[in-house]
This record gives structure tokens, sequence and C-alpha cells, in this order.
């Protein structure tokens, strides 16, 4: 599962944060929207946690010892279109389609390094071990004696094979494995 | 999503949400619904109108799960559509899941283990839920019910303590993640793609379901109860 892009509107135009908000969790899923109606309110509830903030020119002027800093991570609401290349503007006259695609841009900038090439999501030699083990019903103990790692390794590796197959429970990993050839039906009882 | 409420057309709600057709039928409503109103339909079917609006909203939107209000319903209501969901998924559900099954199974072209693999994986899951469902209306639902017969005044023995059962790691939500899971990103081989999607459309109507069904049974009827417990015991 991808995880939440954590995005914060700071602006007083509710109208316009309720826009953002519904335009954002509509086409851009998985978003976790927080909203501030001021600067100040951002200070008190806020963290440092975002990926992006929404503001107003007003707010990014008053506020630029914050904001400046945070330039690649601020999108701006403007009235008129512009394009410097060292910042991100929205213009808010401008139609949904041209909204989208600006927001696209922003966002595909952001995530170019995150994205892991498919073949990372081929198990390890050693996943495939630990995969077996857990299948077959071991302990974490257990499988930490059979292949001399530690407790903390075979944790990691657990997490690494949830997060590679997008299979959390126990019954899901078996009948992966067996569908896989990892396991024959007969080693296991099922 | 818009809410439903009681002066709209039944009919209008049920054509833009066609996946209210199974909720609405386990309050015994059939379809043939004229331009009948919410409120008209409940009346003739003696149904709490706003203990069935509560439940299709909250089915519809996700984010709308007003816990005060459902907490003031009775307790009798709540079982008893909790029991009739149940018996939706051991009589409808999962014997249609495992038609489509079966055909997904025995239609694809030639032996294709991972198929026969998928076949087992939903048995275990439909057995896992199959006891829950038994628990539920052996033991749980009537130690809710006693609860709140007591609170009432009615004379009744020693009632002992009955908990939710256990879900032993894998939970019933988890497994049916996965069962799709396994089908959408890990199938192999020659298989019969329209049945296939047969099998997960059917599989996304159930965890639908009880998703709904776990958000008023570990969110309403388990506050419930552990409320009665403490009203009976101070």
């Amino acid at each position: 599962m991808q995880r939440a892009r954590q995005i914060a509107i700071i602006l007083p135009d509710i109208l316009h944060s309720i826009g953002l908000h519904s335009l954002l969790s509509d086409y851009f899923y998985p978003v976790e929207v927080s909203y501030f109606p001021s600067f100040e309110q951002f200070l008190i509830e806020g963290n440092d946690q975002f990926e992006y903030y929404i503001t107003d020119a007003d707010q990014f002027v008053l506020n630029s010892e914050f904001f400046l800093p945070r330039k690649g991570k601020t999108i701006i609401l403007v009235r008129e279109n512009i394009t410097n290349p060292g910042g991100h503007y929205i213009n808010i006259h401008s139609t949904q389609e041209t909204l989208l695609s600006t927001f696209r841009q922003i966002f595909a900038v952001g995530t170019s390094h995150i994205h892991t090439p498919d073949n990372n999501k081929d198990l390890s030699q050693r996943e495939k071990d630990v995969l077996q083990l857990i299948v077959k019903g071991s302990t974490n103990k257990e499988i930490a004696d059979k292949l001399s790692i530690s407790l903390n390794t075979v944790l990691t590796h657990r997490k690494n094979i949830t997060g590679k197959l997008g299979i959390k429970t126990i019954s899901g990993l078996t009948y992966y494995a067996i569908m896989n050839g990892f396991i024959s039906a007969d080693d296991i009882d099922i | 999503m818009p809410l439903v409420y009681s002066d709209m057309p039944l009919s209008e709600v049920v054509e833009n949400h066609t996946s209210l057709i199974p909720v609405i039928n386990r309050f015994g409503i059939r379809l043939g619904l004229g331009d009948k109103t919410v409120e008209t339909v409940c009346r003739e079917n003696q149904l709490d109108a706003e203990f069935f609006l509560m439940v299709l909203n909250t089915f519809l939107n996700e984010e709308f799960f007003p816990e005060k209000k459902l907490q003031s319903f009775h307790t009798s209501q709540i079982i008893d559509y909790l029991t009739k969901t149940n018996q939706y998924y051991l009589r409808f559900q999962l014997p249609n899941i495992e038609r489509h099954l079966n055909s997904f199974i025995s239609m694809s072209t030639s032996e294709n283990p991972s198929l026969t693999a998928i076949g087992k994986f939903f048995r275990s899951f439909r057995d896992e839920l199959t006891a829950r469902i038994n628990y539920d209306t052996h033991e749980w639902f009537p130690y809710c019910e006693a609860l709140s017969r007591k609170l009432k005044g009615e004379a009744l023995s020693q009632i002992n303590k009955v908990v939710t059962r256990e879900e032993a790691g894998d939970t019933i939500e988890s497994l049916l993640s996965d069962l799709k899971s396994i089908m959408i990103k890990h199938l192999s081989g020659e298989y019969d793609q329209n049945l296939c999607y047969a099998v997960i459309f059917s599989l996304t109507s159930l965890e639908k379901d009880i998703k709904q069904h776990n958000r008023i049974r570990y969110r309403i009827l388990t506050q419930m109860v552990s409320g009665m417990e403490n009203q009976l015991t101070s």
C-alpha cells in the first residue's frame, strides 16, 4: 500500500480549502489533508511532517521565514498565470483540467525518486527461507535459531515479505508459497 | 456522498446505489418499490425508519458513522441487524462466491495449481467466517441479549461472561483482503478472465459488507456490552 501523501492547507478562505480538499482526495488518492484557517493555528496544531503546504500569496509573504526554506514543498494560490521555475503556483481562475495537470506535475516531481523498480518486488533467497518457515508454523524465535539470524532480522524479513507481496495473513502467505512452489501442500497441514 | 432522508423515494435511492439491494432485502423489503418514500416503506414493513436510514447511510458513506446516535438504539435492534447480515453471508454471499469460484477453477483450461490453491484458501476463509457466525448465534448474541434483559429488571440467574470470538491472529477482514490481493497481484498460468472477475467482484461485495458489519460490531455492540456490564456490576 502506498503511503498517504500529507498535505497542509493554510488558508483563511474556507471555500477554497474545501474545494482543494475534495479535488485532492477525489483525484490524488491516497492523500491526507489537514486544514488550518490561519498560520497561527498551523503553528499550534501542525507539525513538520507535511509533504506539501498549500497557501496564498499573503500568507506566504507574511510568514516567509517559514515558507522560503520550504519553497519546493509550498504551493501558492495566485490569481494569474505565473511560471516561475523556482516555485509552485496554482492560478485559482484556471479550469479544473489545468488545476489537475498542474497538481500532477508538482506531485510527480516529488515522488519520482521514491518509486521502486519492479524487480525489487521479488523475494530474496533469504526472504524465501523465512517464508517457508513461517508457513510451516515456526515461531519467530525458531526461525531465528534455524537460520542463525537475530530475532530483529526475522522481524525485518517478515515486514519486507508482507510489504513486497501485499499479503498480511499466515493463510495468505501459505497459499502464496504453494502457488509459487516454495512449498508443497503435503509439507503442511491445511 | 449525499445522505438518504426519510422523504426520498426509496426506488430513487436504490437506482443510484444498487449495492443497497441486499441491505434492504435483509430488512424484509422487496423490489417493486414504486414511488414510495423511505418513511412509507418503513411504516408498511413495521421498521424503525431512523434505524433503517442510519444503516443505509453508514453503508453508503465510509466517512459517516455517528457513534453516539447508533448507541442510542436498542441492543436488540443492533443484534437483530447483525444476525441478519450473518444469515445473508451464510445463505447467499458465501454460496455465491463459491459458485463463481468453482466454475472459475473448473472452466480454466488444463490444471492450474495456483487456482486450486486459491480454492483452498477460500474454503479456509469460509470455515473461519462460519465459525464466527456460529459463535455469534449460540454464545455472544444470547449473552448480549441476556445482559439487556437483566438490566430491564428481568430476574435472570447468573450470567456467565462471554467475549466475542478472538480471531487467532488472522482477522476475517485481512483474510478477505489477502484473498483478493493474491488473485490480483499473484495469479499465474491460464485461466478464464471473465469468471475471475466474477469471483473478485463477489469477494469485493462481501468485503464491503463485512467492513460495515465489523464497524457496528466493534464500535457499537461491544461498547454497549461493556457499558451494560459496568452497570450490572456497580
